[in-house]
């Protein structure tokens, strides 16, 4: 039995047709379920566009962030895959088909990429010409000493160069595991080694200047090296977070029953806490050394987020992205605790967002403020984007059920 | 829904054996074999060849100490540090050996939080090895200071003068660093020793090493309340050991990064600091495993599959480092800041571009050649290229301290450093130090963690004897180290 493709409609969503799964691990909440994000994205992609009209800035700005949460996300699934693959870890098997299912979000988000590409303009200040016109008054001499790089044709060119990597390493990953669950595939892991190996190098490179190009340019002046690190750190926790509530919403509705146990749960809120102290250490490596050289060309970035209310956000992602929930998931007891691990979860999953939303907003605002249309944008961005990941989930196994791995991964306790 | 059904389970037995792991012990040893192979080497006559190392290294220590001596005496006016480079050798050799050091941690911490129990065969030597790298380490910010008699100005103690260190300085962060890391290494390699020293004690047969290994190895009996405690608190070490470790080298890297000169002011050196570390430490591993597995005959505790697997992770930081450089390159030229374009192309085609051509050679090609699994898994092969990266990473400190340094805002403050004979034979005894403490190490204490590898072995599985073996060891297959010198070659 082989597997069909899908019809390039679907493509889009799930590049492969149903396939049969057994019956243990099969998606057996209503076929149809999707539709409640969806409507969830509609609704706020709706109210987004009212914000469009009346401000597009605005929009833009909300729009971005709530794009660059979607792609941290799916980003740090693919990086999660990669890792469990070239490690052959064993524990995560009963929950890797989360994540991977996750990774086929590229071409979705790829699509619903194109606005940005429509807000350049207001998004990216150095996409005004006039900015490298010797003639003009306001040339900006660093900025064009840029332009070989910051220029719209190149940054379009990467973007597109970026999402096309990325979906190939996806296709790969994807449908080498879904082959697995209907073939067995005896081949199939070594293959799925290979794929990780040359996949984890080209990630890294192209998500450090992904991080640079969607959100570093976003202050063409400011630079930092570790910025790439940044934005790996944060998207790596979001998806630990991601798992374990996907994995938990899957078993409040009865799937997964004796598949995924505290012992998984524990570990997931291991790795969750790692790279909250992980995010915490780089985001205070980049802070700490740009404070204390106070070089003005860089400490500007840092300038305009202590100042003008914006340094309450600061604060508050000091304390709520690190302090409390280091504190909080500290212990093994909190690990093992589903309801907390899953408010953590969630918390967390706020918190990435709020952190984007504090490395973009202050941009366009020099003043702190929240707006409507940055939970508008954020709530129908992830709307559309859950829809899909949750249609492709009632498509396949939700273990990968043939992995040689799974009856150790089932057997799993933390000693 | 019940997954353990039937048909279910027949399929997952059927694919099971494919990913089947290649035994981390191999050979078909049995506890047994394992205590004699590990100790045999400490209770044996010491061999001449040891007596040959040893004393080469302690030619070495001689010379350090010679150095230091004559340093003191002059002043640090022996070494070839000028006006814009005040920073040379001793801080690159700092940088170098605390880097060094870091794998040690790393594999006996980082790699048991992640369950990886290849550790087992290699994380004594590799907890030794830190100890040593950084006692090398400590010399040079001991030394490298003009007036060595005051450097206990820099902790907190009270003082009739009411005077403190400033809290502010990243040298202050690595006096904390270093000597805490010092110590925590130092009790968790301790820790992981006093059961094999237990068995040492058990097995010695004269009144001496009886008591010496009793006192050593604090009463312990391997009881159930015993172990279960000591597993207690190998876990708390190696969850300290992890931040610690990846704060140490950050710290150090902070020296450079806080300050505002161009090359050196830059965010990724943290973590960028942290890969090249755990890049060279784990060089330095495979450089002493590979000998020592072979001259005390372990090549069935420390297998190729452990060589193999450091070496991928030699590619894995290797591949970081590298491009960290490439981000620098970048970023560098993205900031728009004439300075910072000017200090990378300095490295790359000024007076110093050997050193960084040997850098970039060393480090970012070499360890690409770990692609190759054939060559990965070749001995003669990783040896080289073990040597060759800790060549590049020596020179990657060198380039940053020095090519940063001698040319930075002021052209009318560019120099040129050229190291002294002090200098460089400083760094040589350096390796003298580290070797006599090695191969005191090498001589008197398990250089394998006997009770870990034995509790990773299939027989410790208490369902193993449901399967197959008897129990009995094959001590009479293995040939011990202690005969091997004859039966082979």
């Amino acid at each position: 039995m082989g597997i069909r493709k899908s019809n390039p409609f679907v493509w889009l969503l799930d590049p492969l047709g149903p396939t049969a799964a057994s019956a243990p691990y099969r998606f057996t909440w209503s076929q149809t379920a999707w539709l409640l994000p969806l409507a969830v994205g509609i609704a706020g992609l709706t109210v987004s566009a009212v914000g469009w009209a009346t401000n597009a800035a605005q929009f833009y700005f909300s729009y971005l962030v709530g794009w660059a949460f979607c792609l941290s996300l799916a980003l740090g699934g693919l990086f999660f895959v990669l890792i469990q693959h070239l490690t052959k870890a064993r524990w995560s098997v009963v929950v890797r088909r989360i994540p991977e299912t996750l990774l086929w979000s590229f071409p979705l988000l790829a699509v619903l990429g194109i606005p940005v590409l429509f807000g350049m303009h207001d998004l990216y200040h150095w996409t005004h010409l006039d900015l490298f016109d010797p003639a003009s008054p306001t040339y900006d001499p660093v900025l064009a000493g840029k332009q070989g790089y910051l220029n719209s044709t190149f940054f379009i060119a990467r973007l597109i160069f970026y999402f096309v990597v990325w979906t190939i390493i996806a296709y790969k990953l994807y449908t080498q595991s879904i082959r697995q669950d209907v073939e067995g595939g005896a081949d199939i892991p070594a293959k799925q080694r290979f794929t990780s190996a040359w996949g984890l190098a080209v990630s890294a490179v192209t998500v450090s200047f992904a991080a640079f190009d969607i959100l570093m340019s976003l202050d063409p002046h400011w630079f930092s090296t570790i910025f790439g690190v940044y934005f790996f750190a944060g998207s790596f926790m979001s998806i630990m977070a991601f798992t374990a509530i996907v994995a938990m919403i899957l078993q409040k509705k009865g799937m997964l029953h004796g598949v995924v146990t505290t012992e998984h749960y524990q570990d997931l809120g291991k790795f969750l806490f790692g790279f909250i102290v992980f995010w915490a250490y780089i985001a205070f490596s980049q802070y700490m050394l740009i404070w204390y050289a106070n070089l003005p060309e860089e400490t500007l970035f840092f300038r305009h987020r202590v100042e003008h209310g914006w340094e309450y956000h600061s604060a508050a992602l000091l304390i709520m992205h690190f302090i409390l929930p280091f504190f909080i998931l500290i212990g093994r007891w909190a690990k093992r605790m589903l309801p907390l691990l899953a408010f953590m979860s969630v918390w967390m999953l706020v918190m990435q967002w709020f952190d984007l939303h504090w490395i973009a907003m202050p941009v366009l605002h020099e003043h702190a403020q929240f707006s409507l249309f940055d939970l508008a944008a954020w709530f129908g961005l992830t709307g559309v984007f859950m829809a899909a990941f949750m249609f492709r989930l009632s498509r396949h196994a939700i273990v990968p059920e043939k992995d040689p791995n799974l009856a150790s991964s089932i057997a799993f306790t933390n000693t | 829904m019940p997954v353990s059904s039937a048909d279910s389970e027949k399929t997952l037995a059927s694919t099971a054996d494919y990913h089947a792991e290649v035994p981390l012990v191999q050979g078909n040893l049995s506890f047994h074999d394992i205590t004699e192979l590990v100790t045999a080497h400490t209770e044996k006559k010491t061999p001449l060849a040891w007596w040959g190392a040893f004393s080469l290294a302690n030619i070495g220590l001689l010379l350090l100490v010679g150095m230091i001596a004559y340093l003191f005496w002059n002043g640090t006016g022996v070494w070839g540090l000028n006006n814009p480079v005040g920073w040379g050798y001793a801080i690159v050799n700092f940088v170098f050996w605390v880097g060094i050091g870091h794998a040690g941690t790393l594999i006996s911490a980082i790699l048991f939080l992640f369950r990886q129990q290849w550790r087992t065969g290699i994380n004594r030597a590799a907890e030794a090895m830190t100890i040593f790298a950084v006692m090398c380490a400590l010399v040079f910010p001991t030394i490298h200071v003009g007036r060595v008699w005051a450097i206990y100005w820099t902790l907190p103690i009270p003082n009739q003068m009411e005077m403190w260190p400033q809290f502010k300085s990243p040298l202050l962060w690595d006096v904390f660093a270093v000597s805490v890391y010092f110590t925590v290494s130092l009790v968790f390699w301790y820790v992981g020793l006093i059961p094999d020293i237990a068995t040492m004690r058990d097995r010695a047969k004269t009144k001496v090493r009886r008591m010496v290994t009793g006192v050593l190895s604090m009463g312990w009996t391997g009881a159930n309340r015993h172990w279960r405690n000591y597993e207690k608190a190998y876990l708390l070490l190696a969850a300290l050991a992890t931040p610690l470790v990846l704060s140490v080298h950050s710290v150090v890297s902070f020296d450079f990064a806080v300050s505002i000169v161009p090359g050196w002011h830059t965010t990724i050196f943290p973590p960028y600091f942290v890969a090249g570390a755990i890049f060279s430490g784990f060089a330095m591993v495979v450089t002493l495993m590979v000998i020592a597995r072979k001259v005390y005959g372990i090549q069935n505790i420390i297998t190729i599959e452990h060589l193999e697997k450091m070496n991928i992770i030699i590619l894995l930081t290797g591949s970081m480092v590298g491009f960290a450089y490439i981000t620098e390159f970048f970023i560098a030229w993205y900031s728009g800041v004439q300075y910072e374009q000017y200090a990378f192309l300095n490295r790359a085609f000024g007076p110093y571009a050997w050193a960084y051509w040997t850098m970039m050679t060393c480090n970012l090609v070499f360890p690409q050649f770990f692609w190759i699994r054939k060559l990965r898994r070749s001995v003669p092969f990783m040896f080289a290229i073990s040597i060759f990266v800790n060549i590049g990473m020596w020179f990657e400190r060198f380039v940053i301290t020095v090519t940063s340094l001698h040319r930075d805002y002021l052209p009318s403050s560019w120099d040129y450093y050229t190291p002294t004979f002090v200098d460089v034979l400083t760094f040589v005894g350096t390796f003298g130090l580290f070797f006599t403490l090695f191969l005191l190490f090498l001589r008197f204490i398990p250089m394998v963690a006997i009770a870990e590898v034995k509790g990773v072995m299939p027989q410790a599985d208490p369902h193993f004897y449901d399967h197959e073996g008897d129990g009995h060891d094959h001590v009479h297959d293995v040939s011990l180290a202690a005969d091997q010198d004859h039966t082979q070659s």
